[in-house]
Parts: C-alpha cells; sequence; structure tokens
C-alpha cells in the first residue's frame, strides 16, 4: 500500500473509500476460482477464526441416522444429508429434487393465513415436502419437474427458449385434503450473509414505495415475518421470499426441515405427530455450539471483488443497467451499521445489488404461495453479488429461485411485472449493448 | 470449506501499480508466462492425469480382490482385498492435495469417500430383501457406499472382520460396492482424459479460452487453495475431531485402522502438487517458479512439507490409540501441518497473486 501512494493519483480511492470492485467492503475477497464463496472474514481474531472453522467443519458434515457415534440425526425425513450437499462450494445447487446431488426443496402450504400471519401448514406434511426418509420410512412424496419450452426472439434477432417448470407430487405417503400450493427454492449462495444482516432496518425500509409514489412503475415493500427467536414479527431478510429474518433462524430451519435435524431453537422433529417419526429422545440433535458455530460461518464468509471494472465494454453495460432501470431494485449500494464489537461488519460500504425489498415478478415467475406479506408473484430482490462466478462456482450455473434459467438472458427475460420495462428495455438493445450489459453482469 | 488470508487489498493494490512499475522488462515477463505455462502443463500431464489413472487401475485391483474374496471366502484373499483397499486410498488421499475440477464439480469426492458411513442403514439394507445389484447401490446415500462402506464389510468393527463370517447379504453389497467405486473412479480419470471430458484443457488453456479459469492467477490461486485446504482438513478435522473428544470411534478410517496412512498421504499430495512429481515422474513444478523468484521461501515451503510428512513417523500406533496414547506426537503433528497451511495460505498465496501477471 505504500508503493500505490507513491505513484497512484488520490483520486483512484477517493476519500470515502469508494471503489467499486469491492463489493463487500472490507470483506471482499480477489478470488475468482470455484472456491471464491468459501473465503472467512479477515481480522475476527483467534477465538471468532475457531468459531468460523468449526461451523465450516459442520456445514461439511454428512449426518448420519440415530442413533450414531459421530453426526447423528439425519431425518427421519429430510431432503439432504449435509449444508454443503445443497450448497454446492457455498454456493448454489442443481435444480433438481429427491436425487442425490440435488439442491431444491419444495414449500408447501394450504390458503389462507396462521395466527402469525404466515402460512398454513399441510397436516401431515407441514410446510415443507421432505422426500427423503431414512430406511424403512415413507418419504413425503416424489417431487416431479416437468419443463415447456417457449422460444422467443430478441430485437436483434437472437433467438433463446425459456423452460417452464410445473411441479406435480406423486407418492403421497397419506392424501392431502384441499387445494395446496407449492413453491420451489433452490438453495441460495452463502456469500455476504452477514453483511446483509448487518444492514440497517431503517435504510431498507426507506427504500420501500409501496404505492409507487415516485410514478417509476416500480413498488418495493419490505416483508415482515414471524421470527421463533424473539417471538415476533421482524423484518424479512433471507430466503427467496424474505420470509426469513435472521441468519440463526434460518440455519436452525435447514437443520429442522431440511435435514431433520433439531436444535434448541426448533426441537421438534419435522415429522412430529406423523407415522415416520422416530419415537427417539434424542433432542436437540445439534447441540448450541454447533448450531451457533454454523451461523457464525454463515455470516463470516467474503465477497469476491468485482473483475473487469475498468473495461469500457463493462463500463458501458453498467450504464445501461443503470438506464434500464434495473437498477431500481438491484440497488447497487447500502452502508452497513455501526457495530464496535465486529468492526469487519461496521459501517462497510457494500455492493449486494438489492434493495432487499419484495417486487411482483409478474405470472410467469410466480408460484401463486403467499408467505407472510410475500404475495403470489412477488419474490425479494436477489442480490448480484457473486452472480459472474455461479458458472464456475457450480458449473454450471442456474439462476432464479427454482434455477429455470439456464442462461443470464434467460434470466433477465423471465422478469415481469414490476420488471417488464427493464425487461423490454433489455430485448430491444443493440447486440453490442445487450454484451455489454451481460459482460457486467459478468464482472459482478 | 475454509480460505482465509487472502489478502485481498494487498492483491488490489498490486493490480493497481501494475500501470507504472517498470520492475519486469518484456523478455522476463516472456520467461515467465514460458515457465508458468510449463507448470500448468505438467501438473496436468505428469501429476493430475497419472493420479488418476493410478486410483483408476488401483480401485480394479480393488474390484477384482473383492470378486475372488467373494467366490473364494478364506483369510487369505479377505488379506488380500484388505491390502487392496488400503493400497487404492493411496493414490485417491494423495489427489486429494488438489481437490478442484471435475472431483468437486461432479461430487466424485462425497461419492466415493462419504465419512461417516451410516451403520443403522447399513445393517437395516443388509437385513433386508431390498435388490443390491450396482445401480441400487448407485442410488444409495453417499454415507451408505464408497471406501468407508467397503471397509466396513471387509474390516469389521476394529479390523476383526473374519471371511467366514461375510454373509451372502454382505457379498452381494460388497461386489456391488466396489463395482461402484471402480466406476466412479472411471468417471474421474475421464473428466480429465484429454480423449474425453478433457478437463485438462480447461487447465492448460488457462487465461488463454478456459472457462474455468480466466487468467492463470485463477489456476495457481486454486491450486494453493486446495493444498492449504487439505491442510485444514487433516489438522484440524480429521484429526481434532476424534483427538478433542477422546473418541477413537470417530476417526474416519478406524475399522481398516489406516487413518494415519491416510493423513499422511494427504500431506505428501501437498508436495506432490508442489514439486509436480508422482510414481517416480517428476516435471516442473511450482516450486521452480517460487525459486526463480524466492529461493528462501521455496526452501521454507519444501521444508514445512517435508516436516509434516516425517512427523507422522512419531505417531507409532493405529490413530484410534495415539488419541490416548500419544497426544503430544498427535499435537506435534498438527502443529507442523498448521505452520505448513499458514505459509501457503500466507506467503504462497501473496506469491502468486504478486506474480503471476494474467
Amino acid at each position: 500500500m505504500i508503493v500505490l501512494v507513491q505513484c497512484q493519483k488520490s483520486s483512484v480511492f477517493p476519500d470515502e473509500q469508494y471503489d467499486d470492485r469491492l463489493s463487500g467492503g472490507v470483506e471482499t475477497v480477489f478470488d475468482a476460482t470455484s472456491k471464491a464463496f468459501s473465503n472467512m472474514f479477515t481480522e475476527l481474531g483467534v477465538y471468532d477464526e475457531h468459531v468460523h472453522s468449526l461451523g465450516d467443519d459442520v456445514f461439511s458434515r454428512t449426518f448420519v441416522s440415530a442413533p450414531a457415534p459421530i453426526n447423528s440425526g439425519l431425518g427421519a425425513l429430510y431432503n439432504n444429508v449435509s449444508c454443503i450437499s445443497c450448497h454446492h462450494n457455498d454456493g448454489i445447487g442443481l435444480p433438481t429434487v429427491g436425487e442425490l446431488q440435488s439442491s431444491m426443496l419444495v414449500r408447501i402450504s394450504l390458503p389462507g393465513t396462521d395466527a402469525n400471519g404466515g402460512p398454513v401448514a399441510v397436516p401431515g406434511y407441514g410446510l415443507q415436502l421432505q422426500d427423503k426418509a431414512v430406511f424403512g420410512k415413507m418419504p413425503e412424496c416424489k417431487v416431479n419437474i416437468t419443463y415447456t419450452y417457449q422460444a422467443g426472439t430478441l430485437d436483434d434477432g437472437t433467438s433463446y427458449i425459456l423452460r417452464a417448470p410445473s411441479y406435480t407430487l406423486t407418492n403421497l405417503y397419506t392424501p392431502i385434503n384441499g387445494n395446496y400450493m407449492l413453491s420451489p427454492r433452490l438453495a441460495p449462495p452463502m456469500i455476504g450473509l452477514g453483511l446483509l444482516e448487518a444492514i440497517p432496518e431503517s435504510q431498507i425500509v426507506a427504500g420501500a414505495d409501496p404505492n409507487d409514489a415516485n410514478g417509476d412503475g416500480i413498488k418495493g415493500h419490505a416483508n415482515y415475518v414471524w421470527d421463533a427467536i424473539t417471538k415476533s414479527k421482524q423484518l424479512g431478510r433471507f430466503g427467496w421470499k424474505a420470509n426469513t429474518a435472521s441468519i440463526i433462524t434460518q440455519v436452525a430451519s435447514a437443520f429442522n426441515q431440511d435435514m431433520g435435524l433439531t436444535t434448541s431453537i426448533l426441537p421438534v422433529e419435522n415429522s412430529f405427530g406423523q407415522s415416520q417419526n422416530d419415537g427417539l429422545k434424542d433432542d436437540p440433535e445439534i447441540a448450541d455450539t454447533l448450531l451457533n458455530a454454523v451461523k457464525f460461518y454463515a455470516q463470516t464468509l467474503r465477497v469476491p471483488a468485482r473483475r473487469n471494472t475498468t473495461d469500457a465494454t463493462v463500463k458501458r453495460g453498467e450504464q445501461l443497467f443503470a438506464l434500464g432501470k434495473c437498477v431500481n431494485c438491484h440497488k447497487q449500494t447500502f452502508t452497513t451499521g455501526v457495530d464496535v464489537s465486529r468492526k469487519y461488519m461496521s459501517n462497510q460500504v457494500i455492493h449486494p445489488y438489492t434493495d432487499m425489498l419484495l417486487h411482483d415478478m409478474g405470472p410467469g415467475l410466480a408460484d401463486n404461495r403467499t408467505d407472510y406479506l410475500a404475495g403470489g408473484q412477488e419474490w425479494r430482490t436477489a442480490p448480484l453479488w457473486g452472480l459472474g462466478l455461479f458458472e464456475i462456482i457450480n458449473n454450471p450455473g442456474y439462476y432464479l429461485h427454482d434455477g429455470r434459467a439456464r442462461t443470464l438472458t434467460e434470466a433477465i427475460m423471465w422478469h415481469g411485472g414490476e420488471a417488464e420495462a427493464s425487461k423490454a428495455y433489455f430485448s430491444h438493445l443493440s447486440t453490442s449493448d445487450r454484451n455489454a450489459m451481460l459482460k457486467f453482469l459478468k464482472s459482478l | 470449506m475454509k480460505k482465509s488470508l487472502l489478502l485481498s487489498l494487498a492483491c488490489g493494490a498490486v493490480l493497481a501499480i501494475a500501470g507504472c512499475s517498470k520492475s519486469h522488462n518484456d523478455d522476463t515477463q516472456t520467461n515467465d508466462a514460458t515457465l508458468e505455462g510449463k507448470v500448468i502443463v505438467d501438473f496436468a500431464n505428469v501429476l493430475a492425469n497419472p493420479n488418476y489413472a493410478d486410483l483408476q487401475a488401483k480401485a480394479s485391483t480393488l474390484k477384482d480382490a473383492v470378486n475372488t474374496l467373494v467366490a473364494t471366502p478364506n483369510a487369505a484373499n479377505l488379506l488380500a482385498a484388505q491390502t487392496a483397499w488400503k493400497n487404492t486410498r493411496v493414490p485417491w488421499e494423495q489427489c486429494e492435495g488438489f481437490l478442484f475440477g471435475p472431483v468437486e464439480d461432479f461430487d466424485y469426492d462425497p461419492i466415493m469417500d462419504t465419512w461417516p458411513v451410516d451403520k443403522n442403514e447399513l445393517d437395516a439394507i443388509l437385513a433386508s430383501s431390498n435388490p443390491l445389484g450396482v445401480s441400487d447401490v448407485d442410488a444409495l446415500q453417499q454415507s451408505q457406499k464408497g471406501f468407508h462402506a467397503i471397509e466396513y464389510i471387509i474390516f469389521g468393527p476394529g479390523g476383526t472382520q473374519k471371511a467366514d463370517n461375510i454373509t451372502a447379504r454382505e457379498k452381494t453389497y460388497l461386489t456391488s460396492l466396489a463395482q461402484s467405486l471402480y466406476n466412479t473412479t472411471v468417471q474421474l480419470k475421464n473428466s480429465w482424459d484429454p480423449s474425453s471430458g478433457n478437463f485438462t484443457k480447461q487447465v492448460t488453456s488457462a487465461g488463454s479460452g478456459s472457462t474455468t479459469f480466466a487468467t492463470r492467477k485463477d489456476l495457481f490461486i486454486a491450486l494453493v487453495g486446495s493444498m492449504a485446504d487439505i491442510c485444514g482438513e487433516v489438522s484440524s478435522s480429521k484429526m481434532e475431531v476424534p483427538f478433542a473428544a477422546k473418541d477413537s470411534t470417530l476417526d474416519e478410517s478406524s475399522f481398516s485402522h489406516n487413518s494415519v496412512a491416510d493423513f499422511k498421504n494427504n500431506i505428501t499430495g501437498i508436495l506432490n502438487a508442489y514439486m509436480c512429481t508422482y510414481n517416480g515422474a517428476g516435471g516442473t513444478g511450482l516450486n521452480q517458479l517460487v525459486a526463480s523468484k524466492n529461493a528462501s521461501l521455496d526452501a521454507k515451503l519444501q521444508s514445512q512439507m517435508k516436516a509434516a510428512i516425517a512427523a507422522f513417523s512419531t505417531i507409532t500406533v493405529t490413530y484410534e490409540r495415539a488419541i490416548y496414547e500419544q497426544p503430544t506426537q498427535v499435537k506435534a503433528v498438527q502443529a507442523s501441518i498448521n505452520t505448513l497451511q499458514a505459509t501457503l495460505e500466507g506467503d504462497l498465496t501473496n506469491f502468486v497473486n504478486t506474480n503471476i501477471k494474467d
């Protein structure tokens, strides 16, 4: 850095330390390899590094059926056997269900809202389908995905094919009474979650415009969801519909719902009251030490730096991204709150490219399943940091909440609702401008 | 999977000053690029491809030995199968020194080498009449197949298995497990083979057309990162978990008592990756790249790698006993691995970020 001062004008790093490569502020990592999402925060200190490493270890553990001397407690019903098997390389995974390498799960509910304003559990099934079971138990069902293909053409004549998924259930272990709603969810990337959690609620809410007062056609609003820890309604930040308030709740519910592992926060097996329940008195199966370590691990994974930010084409693409009003939802910058006990998360200028709010994305992407204040066509703006590395980390990359998009162009062309005009803007671009916008997205 | 200490800001500074630094003339840069290219090509051709081919060959021998044992269960054939299992572990644990590419993209690692085995599930499957063909085994959870499921049957708890005690169901299961493992090693080998999946091309074209490695630096970061990762895996996980709990049942290869050899082969894999050596063949290694610019760092790395490997000889009992009987030696081995890991994540990563330009 001393050398830098000698030969660089200070304007390159302005006083406010603004550098658009540094997506995660001081916790940005210059790594564009398949492990780019797996870097521990620096400046944690010896003890916190130990906790992160323990969380990393648990995140990688394969759990087995109870009772067992090590990693005990899988199931009886589950979706997968470890965190890492869905969050491949701490990124997303394959948009399949029920197979060993599958990274997707399906939520289920009945119409209406429960006592806390959330979705209504289906008797015998709960709010999430577990399509795997330990030996001798029946999985709840098999989820089938079929795609229909819709050809389209951009204004410059480039053709693309969107694959529209539909989801059906077979092999139900017990009948479902009533009309149920399904919502598939692909495992999201793990980077920068602690930074998103550290954004002050006031900053997020300030961006809401539920009545479109500014007339830009975009109406973001926050989700408020029941939190199992505080036993109160909290701002929803995580999950594809912002239906989870905090990382600790997210981790506990993933243990519980995805792997059948109980914790002090969610001490009741996901199969409780169902014929598959193991009846063992071994809850909680995950000690608080390990639960908290995984939470800390999820909070302290660095964000990869942008690449090629000074490239003229990337610069052009960045302009077009703004001109197309993509940034009205994919908001570039937040500043995390001041936290004197965790200086590495404190007052950081970060570039997640999300406003953390819910938006109507149109009927094409709709799951038609409400989740607290998130309507059937609404989704939380997905953070775009790390987007350009999905192909390397997951080889190949998949996009959107159910991985239906196989390229960034497909992902954009799926946008609708409040994003209809931005999608049209993209499809009207000249070939070179469209490639510039895609190159910009690849630089994230 | 942890990677720490990649000095982001230092790297950023290096990029920023590249425009005004004139310390390298064009000839030096050409020579650097030539040497880097040679290291990359040799890594693929002298180490990675032969290592995966060796794994496939050893897994083939294991499959044959299992078939012989199943056909003629006796003590000699059981021992031969056990030996073949241990021999297959050698190339596998060594190739874990560079765990990136298809081995992780397609989950070949967890498919072959998930620990722990789910004993409840294994016992339940064996007690059932479910079909146990190769495709049935392929569909099982990773904790019910691969190296450790085979190990569970041919070694038994505490390594006490007797040929006569292997049941008919176990024989069927074992045959399919060995075939399934072999099939995965074939897939892994083919994924790199230039005449098949050709991940080799992704490596050798790093920085010039590779979609996996946009720059040569990305490849070297991936290589050094994977070397550091396996240090952490051995010291902080495989060795530490049973040691901290003082519970030998938590140890990875406890049925075969092969853990110390496993650990040592992991670290040997790091040395192989650094020196570009495999089974007596040698190429132009990362060591030569480091030595060309920083001889003392090269000496430090080689010495720390060899020290970590040598340290294992101080553990003179099985790892299951060592955690109780030789805790001082166990801690000393871990310390030497931790030292190596710090150098890989610190000095060597900085070296790559500083010296590999594109």
